[in-house]
């Protein structure tokens, strides 16, 4: 029994997990840039819903909403501010600005909330989920569904709309995207916003799960990109695959191997890409003549 | 030598270093200013260290620091084992780098851009979870007590001053030496176009990975010495990714890429790290201080100071004078009496002549389902001009890859001079004389036309790694192909600033310095005005009646059928018709795969 009850927790894991890097493998696809600033967008949110849970109290779920919302606008702006310009110097000047975005922030936070552990605790936050033998604690798995639940919604949505498949258009060919009428300007800030809108919500789902302070940000850059990496960049369904790899490994060695978990899991990465170059998931690039 | 000593760019650094050399005696009392100037040394250490692999190549690390984290256990741990004087333990500290980063490199520079810039961080993660859970061996998470030299203790940091004052001096040297090297030649090369480099024989892995494991050595020495200094290691303090972002920053404010750059950007953090902290006291105000020096610096200082200050130089330099005109139409006559066929003889003698040059036996190609090769069987005679045609996607381009070893076929064998090379890697062909051109060329854009020549290998070896730049025939050789090519002006040139039709002839030229037995012409035609096909076409037959066998792929019909002694049609994936330029002008098969069976106008009935 202690074998489902890791595989329930592992996948519970992955849900959220699997949220956070579609986001980082959207902003991937679309626009060619490494958002290592996810972590830290992930925990500004997740501090901003301790502040307001801790502020008024009520039920930190509602603010989902709102800090996608909140994070969307942010990421908008950061790409009209500043990806935009970095980006025609090439992937490895745009993860450095993504770099110096997340220290910023994470040096912003320190000021505002101290370098200290903070807790949102809902009446749920010590309670399980009994079914059976099988005990699932309330907020891994509220966090878990709602995760998967949202990363399901926000598939569809790029699946079935205009501005998903436009998004899919600019992100295969820019140029010809442009032709057709899509602007790529307005799709990748589109998409820089979705992309900071997943560590919104994530943000709200980690703060019922974990406590949180600023540096925490580096675990979850970490995480994330060990994800994207391993799924194969640009990928959704890698990603989401990525992710329950690592909420499966996180799980099993918790309970059979503690501290050595990540250690596993960037393990695996290094074996994985020794034979797969481009991830799990990923295409090569064509190399080609012209 | 003298003359250029005088230069500013190298006068004014050699004169700074010489003041840092003198200063503990020239102010006996500067124990807080010899502190930050150590700071300073370690960050203008790994600054230089990280400029060989990420601004000469371009694979920009984000985990380099793993390396100083590296070197600060290697000192701990053996210092406390064998209890020698804690001084020896700087070279371990780099040998043990050297090796980790061989291991590691091997690995991790399989990857590219993006990948690998995570995979840098992921190293370093790993390693400060490594020493964090072996215990036994690092002491876990309280870290270790680092054994203390044994001079003097009233001489304060000045030993320690000197000592990275001379790892840093050494780490400069070994930058200078790398730059001006064929390996700094080929690492440009690579963060140019690395496919392209591998064309023209170019071991991209051995150069990557010797870049990546030379870069480590500054690190792990300067490692070993600081965990001395600093007493204790632990995990969180000597793997910590807030040391590689800030070693990378200090790079890209000096300028990744140039030699004083990435020193001058180590001092500049270090004292902006320094100020931060004394200044506004505490961690969070310094990470937000670094941040948003990054961001600046990224969004307005891309190219780094040194770079910036010596292009506006340059540029007021230059104001006033002249405007160098490039002629994008102009190529000079060419010098048919340069004896071409000795400066691109290869002096391969063993193979008989008899021995098809290059031969393919029933290649296959998939693409999912698509079959764009199926089973052609064709072989290029010595000594001919051989054309391959055929209508799009009859799989030219898919056979011609697989030849020079873009594609691997499915199934089926590539052999040049009789041997089998359909496993070999690009830049080995390249060694064994099969060089190729582009469709739409490939030179490395920010090198001049010269040093585009000079860069291809016609083998790889520690001796060719470590020779000068332009050292060598190599020079006399492509000033004389350029002079046969009619390209002589052009030399200094920035490859980017020429024409389609001349960076052609420029490829050309480029391939040619490998001495190819055979070279393999992809669309040569394509995109370039008559007059320069014209001019082409006498090249090709020139370098012909030397001896240089021809593989052309082509779309301009003529040009193959007045150029080529043999022709092969590709139609469907398959052999149409193989033969004489007369014999395939005359076949109806060839003209039904071209125009399609109904080309035929139906005569409108009155």
């Amino acid at each position: 029994m202690e074998f489902v009850q890791v595989i329930a927790f592992g996948l519970l894991l992955g849900g959220v997990y699997a949220l956070l890097a579609s986001g980082v493998t959207l902003i991937f696809g679309v626009l060619d840039v490494v958002n290592v600033a996810q972590g830290a967008f992930l925990v500004f949110s997740a501090l901003f819903t301790w502040q307001i849970w801790d502020m008024l109290g009520f039920e930190p779920l509602l603010l989902i909403p709102v800090n996608g919302a909140l994070m969307f606008i942010l990421g908008w702006a950061i790409y009209r501010g500043m990806v935009i310009r970095v980006a025609p110097q090439g992937p490895g000047m745009t993860v450095l600005l993504m770099f110096g975005v997340a220290l910023t922030m994470e040096g912003i936070l320190n000021l505002v909330f101290g370098n200290k552990f903070k807790s949102v605790t809902p009446p749920y936050f010590s309670s399980s989920l009994t079914i059976g033998e099988l005990v699932l604690p309330w907020p891994q798995l509220i966090s878990g569904v709602v995760g998967m639940a949202v990363l399901g919604l926000m598939y569809a949505y790029l699946r079935l709309s205009w501005a998903g498949r436009a998004l899919r258009a600019s992100a295969q060919n820019k140029d010809g995207a442009a032709l057709v009428g899509i602007s790529n300007v307005k799709t990748s800030a589109f998409a820089f916003g979705i992309g900071a809108a997943t560590a919104g919500v994530g943000g709200v789902l980690l703060a019922i799960m974990y406590p949180i302070y600023p540096a925490t940000q580096y675990d979850w850059i970490a995480r994330l990109l060990g994800i994207v990496v391993l799924g194969g960049f640009g990928s959704i369904p890698g990603a989401i695959i990525g992710s329950m790899i690592l909420g499966l490994t996180e799980s099993f060695a918790n309970t059979y191997l503690p501290q050595w978990s990540s250690l596993f899991f960037y393990g695996t990465i290094l074996l994985i890409l020794l034979f797969r170059p481009q991830g799990l998931m990923g295409t090569r690039t064509r190399e080609d003549v012209a | 030598m003298i003359a250029k000593l005088k230069r500013p760019r190298v006068l004014v650094p050699i004169a700074l270093l010489a003041v840092l050399a003198v200063l503990p005696f020239a102010l006996p009392d500067s124990k807080y200013e010899q502190s930050v100037l150590i700071v300073c040394f370690l960050f203008a250490i790994m600054a230089s260290g990280w400029n060989l692999i990420s601004g000469l190549a371009g694979y920009i690390s984000l985990g380099h620091s793993v390396y100083l984290g590296i070197g600060m256990y290697t000192g701990a741990i053996l210092g406390k084992a064998w209890g020698i004087d804690p001084m020896w333990l700087i070279p371990l500290g780099a040998i043990a780098a050297a090796v980790v980063a061989l291991v590691i490199g091997v690995i991790v520079l399989r990857t590219k851009s993006h990948a690998f810039v995570i995979i840098t961080i992921a190293v370093l993660l790993s390693f400060q979870l490594l020493a964090a859970n072996l215990k036994k061996i690092t002491g876990g998470s309280d870290g270790l007590i680092v054994p203390q030299p044994s001079w003097a203790v009233d001489l304060g940091n000045m030993p320690y001053y000197y000592i990275f004052f001379a790892i840093l001096l050494l780490t400069i040297v070994l930058v200078a030496v790398v730059m001006n090297s064929r390996l700094g030649a080929g690492l440009v090369a690579i963060r140019n176009d690395e496919g392209k480099a591998a064309t023209i024989g170019i071991n991209t892995t051995v150069y990557k990975v010797t870049a990546y494991v030379l870069s480590a050595i500054p690190f792990g020495a300067a490692g070993a010495l600081y965990g001395q200094y600093l007493g204790f290691v632990n995990p969180l303090g000597a793997f910590a990714i807030l040391t590689s972002v800030y070693l990378v920053l200090a790079a890209l404010i000096g300028g990744r890429g140039t030699l004083w750059g990435p020193v001058l950007g180590g001092f500049i953090v270090a004292f902006a790290n320094e100020f931060a902290t004394t200044s506004s006291g505490g961690v969070s105000a310094r990470v937000l201080i670094m941040g948003l020096i990054l961001i600046l610096t990224v969004m307005f200082l891309p190219a780094g100071l040194l770079p910036t200050i010596s292009s506006r130089l340059a540029r007021r330099r230059s104001k006033g004078s002249a405007v160098t005109f490039i002629d994008q139409a102009a190529i000079a006559e060419q010098h048919d009496e340069i004896p071409i066929g000795r400066l691109i003889a290869r002096s391969k003698a063993d193979v008989d002549r008899a021995t098809p040059i290059l031969e393919v036996r029933d290649i296959v190609k998939r693409f999912g389902g698509v079959t764009a090769v199926a089973g052609v069987s064709l072989t290029v005679e010595r000594g001919s001009i051989t054309g391959l045609i055929g209508p799009n996607g009859s799989g030219k381009t898919t056979l011609f890859n697989c030849m020079t070893g873009t594609f691997r076929p499915d199934s089926g064998r590539v052999l040049l001079d009789g041997a089998d090379i359909t496993g070999d890697k690009i830049w080995t062909r390249a060694h064994e004389g099969l060089g190729r051109t582009f469709q739409i060329t490939r030179l490395f854009k920010s090198m001049t036309v010269l040093d585009n020549l000079v860069a291809p290998l016609e083998r790889t070896s520690a001796r060719q790694m470590a020779a000068g730049r332009y050292s060598g025939e190599e020079v006399e050789r492509a000033r004389e192909v350029l002079d046969f090519m009619g390209l002589a002006q052009f030399e200094t040139q920035n490859a980017a600033a020429l024409s389609f039709g001349q960076q052609k002839l420029v490829e050309l030229a480029q391939v040619l310095m490998l001495r190819p037995g055979i070279i393999l012409l992809d669309e040569p035609a394509s995109g370039i005005n008559p007059t320069l096909i014209g001019k082409l076409a006498h090249v090709i037959k020139r370098l012909n009646q030397e001896g240089t066998t021809v593989l052309i792929v082509e779309h301009n019909i003529p040009l193959v059928l007045s150029l080529c002694d043999h022709v092969h049609v590709l139609a469907g994936g398959q052999i149409l018709i193989s033969g004489t330029p007369e014999q395939v002008r005359n076949d109806p098969q060839v003209i039904e795969a071209y125009l399609g069976p109904d080309h035929m106008l139906e005569v409108p009935h009155a």
